[in-house]
């Protein structure tokens, strides 16, 4: 049996490059197919090129698409799939519970209701600017911080969270904010109403070069934050008295992983708007397939969030060429189900 | 030494724990008996500084609980909860090895070694957790707390467990009893909670018996093993029957006096 402990961080090594080769397959696919369809070996020219490298066996209109339509969404994509995962694990894993998720818990609507409230009655509407690429993520982070402190608040009791009030907590703060997001539509003129349809299933199209330097700063930094905890988050998972036994300041460890969490969906939301169940889903999907193991879970749930949201977004842009279904309808139809087998499989469980 | 001074806990007016005070060695073996409901948790609890207590002081080798960083408070003293759950698919190793937070990387291995060998987990070590039996998972736990302390260490040390036998059979008992013996000649004091009087009797130090939250009385075995005490403190019969071992007498539920009678004259 014995896999010594130096083999076991080879090993995720291993695991690691194995998930950054699918990422790099996917993105690469997905630079390609569309609407507008470039062949894989133009698709390679233009990326050497851009490189620096220069090779020509391309036009100057399939540079175009790729490099300022594709390639920021691609990153975009990259940049907020694998925040979602990581902050889906993270918050799984503080919370000790499998089924949380930042859109049951109320970090996604918690976001969307200050993001709205910021689009609707500060920037009016404008969809560029400075303001709007720092401001509005910031917002939408305040209003998903609010959110999840709200729920742990009530959720917790003496240093457990029950599932059961947890979910109850999450539909409460999930109704209320639904609520006030009606009222601040109420003052929203129709095409403002339009976009935030769109915008509440999530939608990629507004990937620009200019968001991302905001993106990888308000999203990256957190990631990296949350991937220092992994060990906090492996003790945590016996339980925070445990955990607090074996030396973990643990009151400090959940209040960063909260703030870093909510900061990640904060700017997600804000940018390309409410996508579900990504962060549930792929934290599972890495426990299933490698270990529990958080030093595995937290890289490996970035790496398969970006793929996943990479690979939802290529098919929500081919099923309905030349028009596109909005993201959150493809997550939701892969992350619902799975999520229905996930409540059996729990139940099973603890029978 | 881990010291305990007039400790005081009450839950809505309710004194759960009422001016307790004890001291525990290193090197010593202290249990804490006491019937249902006598507080014995929640003295646990203060002790490990997992809640802190409304009046009293606890100190770990004359450093006060308050001024312990908990970085340095697991540095002193593990603890063994009653029940722990887990709820991601971890391996047994893996939940063993979780013990390791603090120690180098470069011990890890052998500390694991050792451990589960002296824990006898091995051949369970690759199943997941959840899939263990009751008294596997005691064991596992166990061997997770062991691996907090088992690094020798210059200063003394502190293991707390909260009924770590209630789910083991015989021989596991003794077992587990006899690993808590050795780690004692590690400078380790060790503080536990027991329900059966004979395994206490065989192994501690000293005993402290807790009833109605106050210490009904706290010292050597052979002071505890006293019949009117302990019928007084569990409120059943008690008799105590001379037996080879260190105690002195092995404990025994008493007989009510008709049917004791009885018993003499058949």
């Amino acid at each position: 049996m014995n896999l010594s402990l130096k083999t076991y961080s080879n090993q995720n090594a291993i695991r690691l490059s194995l998930l950054g080769t699918v990422l790099m397959v996917v993105c690469i696919a997905s630079l390609g197919l569309g609407a507008y369809s470039i062949p894989l070996d133009n698709t390679i020219a233009i990326l050497l090129n851009s490189l620096g490298v220069s090779v020509d066996n391309f036009e100057a209109s399939q540079a175009n698409v790729l490099l300022q339509i594709r390639l920021p969404r691609i990153l975009l994509n990259l940049l907020i799939g694998g925040g979602l995962g990581i902050a889906g694990a993270a918050l799984q894993g503080m919370f000790r519970n499998p089924l949380v998720e930042p859109g049951l818990i109320g970090v996604s609507s918690g976001s969307a209701l200050f993001a709205i409230i910021f689009i609707v009655f500060v920037s009016g509407g404008t969809s560029a600017g400075f303001l709007n690429n720092l401001g509005l993520p910031l917002f939408a982070f305040i209003g998903g911080l609010i959110h999840v402190a709200a729920v742990f608040k009530l959720s917790t009791n003496r240093g457990t969270s029950d599932t059961a009030t947890l979910i109850l907590a999450g539909i409460a703060i999930n109704a209320f904010a639904g609520a006030l997001i009606g009222l601040v539509l109420f003052f929203a003129d129709d095409s403002a109403l339009r976009s935030f349809t769109f915008w509440s299933l999530g939608d990629m199209s507004g990937a620009t070069w200019q968001k991302l330097p905001f993106a990888l700063i308000l999203i990256g930094l957190p990631t990296f934050l949350i991937l220092q905890k992994t060990k906090e988050l492996n003790a945590l998972s016996l339980g925070e008295q445990e955990a607090f036994h074996m030396g973990v300041p643990v009151n400090q460890v959940k209040i960063q992983l909260l703030v870093c969490a909510a900061l990640i969906v904060g700017v997600g939301v804000s940018m390309v708007g409410v996508i579900g169940f990504v962060g549930l889903v792929v934290p599972h999907l890495v426990r299933l397939i490698f270990s529990a193991d958080h030093r595995i879970v937290l890289p490996g749930s970035f790496f398969l969030g970006a793929i996943l949201l990479n690979a939802a977004d290529l098919i929500a842009r081919l099923i309905v060429i030349p028009a596109e279904m909005p993201i959150g309808v493809i997550t939701a139809l892969c992350g619902a189900p799975f999520f229905i087998w996930l409540i059996f499989n729990l139940k099973k469980s603890s029978s | 030494m881990l010291a305990a001074k007039n400790l005081h806990y009450c839950i809505q007016k309710r004194p759960i724990v009422d001016e307790v005070s004890l001291e525990v060695n290193p090197g010593e073996i202290l249990s804490i008996l006491g019937p249902n409901g006598a507080g014995k948790s929640t003295l646990f609890k203060i002790l490990s500084g997992e809640i802190p207590c409304k009046r009293g002081f606890v100190s770990y080798n004359h450093t006060g609980l308050g001024e312990l960083k908990v970085h340095d408070l697991a540095k002193i003293r593990a603890v063994l909860p009653q029940h722990s759950q887990v709820n991601f698919p971890f391996s047994a190793k893996e939940v063993i090895s979780l013990g390791l937070h603090q120690v180098k990387v470069s011990k890890h291995e052998q500390i694991l070694q050792e451990v589960m060998e002296i824990t006898r987990v091995m051949q369970f070590s690759d199943k997941l957790y959840q899939h263990l039996s009751g008294g596997e998972k005691q064991r596992v736990q166990l061997a997770r707390v062991l691996c907090q302390i088992w690094e020798r260490q210059p200063y003394p040390r502190y293991l707390l467990l909260d009924e770590p036998t209630s789910s083991l059979d015989l021989a596991q008992q003794h077992a587990v009893l006899k690993i808590l013996k050795q780690l004692t000649q590690r400078n380790i004091g060790v503080v536990i909670i027991l329900h059966e009087l004979n395994l206490a009797a065989q192994y501690s130090d000293r005993i402290a018996l807790l009833k109605d939250g106050t210490l009904q009385k706290w010292g050597n075995v052979k002071e505890i093993m006293d019949e009117e005490l302990l019928e007084r403190v569990f409120e059943h019969p008690v008799q105590l029957i001379p037996y080879p071992c260190a105690a002195g007498c092995i404990v025994a539920s008493g007989l009510q006096n008709q049917a004791y009678q009885n018993l003499n004259q058949a």
